[in-house]
């Protein structure tokens, strides 16, 4: 296909003319990509004919489906406070008020800046140390889990949540306002849900992050998926049966995430993008 | 001060950091007139304007609606804000509310019309904007005219006293500012008192009944549009006239 800017100006496109012109680009492309998934496809139906042993699956799928019921509720519990949690994050990261922004900003900093991993030790074996006495909780796993987990990713959200309001423009602002709406109000009814839209893609990314990060749980000897893992290779010095379930498990989370935010996208789409 | 004044600027002050850009500007705004502000750009303007409802903080003198200071910070700012509607340049319509939903907001929210009473006066107020038909439309589904056309209807729905205009042609395509300006025309005849930053002179000479020429942040003239158009009083305003005619 002949396009303007080649006819236009045959000394332009010099470069263009050369070996990786547009056309051997996309022939480059498919063959590369091609290749490329073939090996994979190659790979991974060798690794199921010769490695995997399926008379082991019946055997240890049980505490998989267990692992997986657990990595779901750990999930479904800190997703939402950290959503919820890290919306707050945000708004008080654009506060006007010096202290508001300044505490969030330090929050930020401080759970985005140190590992996910220190803060799972701070709390699971620091925290109890700190404790008067003796510490009360029983089973301290399970809440350190959910409270490292939304900690961190409050941090996240906060920080997607404030780019989304900062690309909202500020009119949206100023229209409101002017028809005589409080700041309140304003940020309710009109930034917030443009500023929503705005940082669901980056929203997204970090909670399916949060999927995977619940493999970092192992340390603290939460029963999950990769505990499960080692649990199977040890006994029996079989990698790839468990690593084939840990990997169906994890996909069956994140890709439905991901599509889920692809939906939210499309319905907050408010008549497309196209100008009459 | 005459009784029918409806909003006041009294000798107003106006600095972004160091820049004085609002020189001791005096103006009165008369009930039912049209109020018409010309001049180049950066001459204070759109500032101007938007001190007016407070868009803008100043920092000295007052601005009263009706005797009420809009510039007094312990003033409900929201409450006097619902009696001047604002159109902006960039229509800053709400893209997640359709034609109708941007109209019917604020009577719902800010004043707790109910949604039906809302909804009857929004399509009422989308009629006369000629737009009824793209009330389910988002505004990104509507072409700038008839974003502009919406935006109107929207600050009208909460029934200001006075309307703001803020260069609200400058962002259409030419053949879209017509059926703006054709709006505000008729909005005038209604007896609707407007202030009107424009670029317009076409505008300015047939439904201005004050044309007010701002430089460098100061007013240096202000007239009806036959005498400011025939024979400006002021060396500067043969000069601006000279450029734009």
């Amino acid at each position: 296909m002949a396009d303007s800017y080649s006819s236009a100006s045959p000394e332009a496109n010099a470069v263009a003319d050369g070996f990786l012109d547009d056309r051997t680009l996309k022939y480059l492309g498919v063959a590369v990509s091609s290749f490329f998934a073939l090996g994979v496809v190659l790979l991974v139906l060798y690794i199921l004919a010769s490695q995997v042993q399926f008379g082991l699956v019946p055997t240890i799928l049980p505490q998989f489906i267990s692992a997986y019921g657990l990595v779901l509720s750990i999930v479904g519990i800190s997703s939402v406070l950290s959503v919820s949690s890290g919306i707050f994050v945000g708004l008080a990261r654009v506060s006007k008020t010096r202290i508001t922004s300044g505490i969030s900003a330090a929050y930020v900093q401080f759970f985005r800046g140190t590992p996910l991993l220190f803060q799972i030790f701070v709390i699971y074996f620091g925290v109890p140390t700190l404790w008067p006495g003796t510490f009360p909780v029983q089973n301290w796993g399970f809440p350190t889990a959910i409270i490292a987990l939304t900690l961190n990713h409050a941090a996240y959200v906060g920080e997607a949540v404030r780019g989304g309001i900062g690309a909202v423009p500020d009119g949206q602002m100023e229209a409101a306002r002017s028809l005589g709406m409080g700041y309140v109000q304003a940020m309710r009814e009109i930034v917030i849900p443009q500023a929503w839209r705005n940082a669901l893609a980056a929203v997204g990314n970090d909670q399916i992050i949060l999927v995977k990060d619940t493999s970092l749980l192992t340390v603290i000897a939460i029963p999950e998926l990769i505990q499960q893992f080692r649990d199977v290779n040890s006994a029996t010095f079989d990698p790839w049966t468990p690593l084939v379930l840990v990997a169906i498990a994890y996909l069956s989370i994140t890709i439905p995430m991901g599509r889920l935010v692809t939906y939210l996208e499309d319905r907050a789409d408010w008549g497309g993008e196209t100008n009459e | 001060m005459s009784d029918d004044v409806i909003l006041e600027f009294d000798h107003i002050d106006k600095y972004f950091g160091d820049t004085h850009v609002l020189k001791e500007i005096s103006l009165d705004v008369t009930d039912g007139d049209v109020c018409v502000v010309v001049g180049p750009s950066g001459s204070g303007k759109s500032t101007l304007l938007r001190c007016a409802n407070r868009l803008e903080e100043i920092q000295a003198g007052e601005i009263r609606l009706d005797g009420q200071s809009i510039s007094d910070p312990d003033g409900d700012i929201n409450r006097l804000r619902q009696r001047i509607g604002m159109v902006f340049q960039s229509f800053n319509l709400f893209p997640h509310k359709t034609a109708l939903e941007n109209v019917t907001l604020a009577p719902r929210k800010v004043r707790g019309i109910d949604a039906d009473t809302a909804r009857q006066r929004g399509e009422e107020l989308l009629e006369d904007v000629g737009l009824l038909e793209q009330a389910t439309s988002y505004p990104n589904q509507l072409s700038g005219g008839q974003q502009q056309r919406v935006a109107i209807a929207r600050a009208l729905a909460m029934d200001p006293k006075v309307m703001l205009f803020d260069e609200v042609t400058s962002a259409l395509d030419p053949e879209l500012v017509g059926e703006v300006l054709g709006v505000m025309r008729e909005l005038a005849d209604d007896g609707m008192t407007m202030m009107v930053v424009t670029h317009e002179m076409g505008f300015a000479r047939e439904v201005g009944d004050r044309v007010v020429l701002m430089d460098e942040g100061r007013i240096v003239e202000s007239g009806a549009p036959e005498s400011f158009f025939g024979d400006p009083n002021t060396e500067r305003g043969e000069q601006f006239l000279s450029k734009i005619l």
